[in-house]
């Protein structure tokens, strides 16, 4: 049975935009995300035996990256270890579309449609992405801390038509476990 | 196994299978007509979007988890139309990069897509996109920016995915580690990180290889039958494929195996 906990997202306008050089390709950390609230460790099962991160409403229409999603660590950047230590949870990544290569409005996402449209849904439409994150919200539960969330986007590849400051952008976080 | 096309490692081709594989895929690259490279990795995203990525196609009104069947579909054609430019007396497989392997967390890109070329340009490396009806018309040679190697998934990550049960679960995640290889892969302005112009990247295509590869693992653990079963009827546009006919890589001529030792 799946409980869910549902954290407003919002993008965050902190961070540092930074080119950083990978040794065979430059990549680009945008802005990076941090929650804003805390889940509350009550707000979990006393048990679960899985616990993920459904990131909804994923913006995929530009660059390609790696989303890095650290547990209790607001302080977390490019730089931040992928280890349990440093609260990592595990990533997802992003296939972009590289930005709109169409006439104006091409990109747009109509939302004027009615039940006789059998059109396809435009191929922009966000997504949903899921991190499998059970062992860092145990670590936290078991630490009984409110759990925080900091996502640091690290751009791997663009166009000339990539927004490169703002790629990671979703609606909402849903924590969710199960028995 | 008699008759069928075997996918082997990248890594490990012998000099004259590779040979083989290059001249098919130059021969293939040199066609601009619907048998030839530029056609079918036009299929992919621009100009046609046929393809299958997070439940969704443009040419479909439906959401369906079909990432991994209509990749299947894909890379069966594609192989048939470099098998049929390959030179006589010699068999031709697509081969998978492995990037869990310890060599590809070296080298990264395996070598013999890597190299440019010295005499005369490597198709591994590189291919012509010709695409005139994209906005703008795209007429230039693929580009990559490989990342670090060490930055690759680890032979752990991968384990983690095979041993989810549920097929959406698994096809999810499996999904995610496939975007990752793609930002990776194309890094900065290349190819391969843009979901338009990935397929035309000669390495695209055993990418995938290793994809279907773990969807055949990931079978052989869980069940091949094991998908959803109102995914089975759906038709897989432009191939004349339903899911169901993608199941068995044997049924379709194909077998990924490792080692095969003849008693």
């Amino acid at each position: 049975m799946a409980t869910k906990r549902k954290a407003t997202a919002r993008k965050s306008a902190k961070g540092a935009i930074k080119a950083v050089k990978g040794g065979g390709g430059a990549y680009r950390v945008a802005k990076t995300y941090k929650s804003p609230r805390a889940v509350s460790v009550k707000e979990l099962p006393f048990q679960f035996s899985r616990a993920d991160l459904e990131f909804i409403g994923v913006d995929h229409s530009g660059a390609s990256y790696e989303a890095r999603v650290f547990i209790n660590n607001p302080n977390a950047d490019q730089e931040t270890p992928k280890t349990e230590a440093s609260g990592y949870a595990g990533s997802f990544s992003v296939f972009g579309h590289g930005g709109c290569f169409g006439d104006v409005g091409h990109c747009d996402i109509n939302q004027r449609r009615d039940e006789f449209d059998l059109r396809p849904s435009h191929p922009l439409e966000a997504i949903k992405k899921v991190v499998i994150a059970t062992d860092a919200i145990k670590k936290a539960a078991a630490q009984s801390a409110d759990i925080t969330i900091t996502v640091i986007p690290v751009v791997m590849s663009w166009t000339d038509k990539s927004d490169l400051e703002d790629v990671l952008k979703f609606d909402h976080i849903n924590l969710v476990s199960y028995d | 196994m008699a008759g069928l096309t075997v996918r082997k490692n990248a890594d490990d081709l012998p000099a004259e299978e590779l040979q083989a594989i290059r001249e098919a895929y130059r021969n293939a690259q040199q066609i601009m007509d619907n048998r030839g490279y530029n056609h079918f990795a036009g299929l992919h995203g621009i100009p046609n979007w046929w393809c299958w990525h997070h439940d969704h196609s443009q040419r479909s009104n439906v959401n369906a988890q079909l990432f991994l069947p209509w990749h299947r579909a894909y890379l069966l054609y594609f192989e048939r139309a470099i098998r049929d430019q390959r030179p006589p007396n010699t068999e031709v497989g697509l081969p998978w990069w492995d990037w869990t392997s310890p060599r590809s967390h070296v080298t990264g890109v395996p070598e013999a897509f890597s190299n440019a070329g010295d005499r005369q340009p490597n198709p591994l490396f590189s291919a012509r996109i010709v695409a005139p009806t994209a906005n703008p018309p795209i007429d230039r040679m693929t580009r990559r920016s490989p990342r670090q190697p060490r930055e690759l998934p680890t032979p752990a990550d991968v384990t983690d995915v095979l041993n989810l049960t549920q097929f959406d679960d698994f096809s999810r995640q499996l999904e995610g580690i496939h975007d990752f290889i793609h930002g990776w892969t194309g890094g900065g302005l290349g190819d391969m990180g843009n979901v338009g112009t990935a397929a035309w990247d000669p390495i695209f295509w055993s990418h995938h290889c290793n994809i279907d590869r773990l969807w055949y693992l990931w079978q052989i653990r869980h069940g091949e039958s094991n998908i959803p079963p109102n995914l089975l009827p759906m038709v897989l546009p432009p191939f004349s494929l339903t899911v169901r006919d993608v199941l068995n890589i044997n049924a379709l001529g194909y077998e990924y195996a490792v080692s095969l030792v003849r008693i």
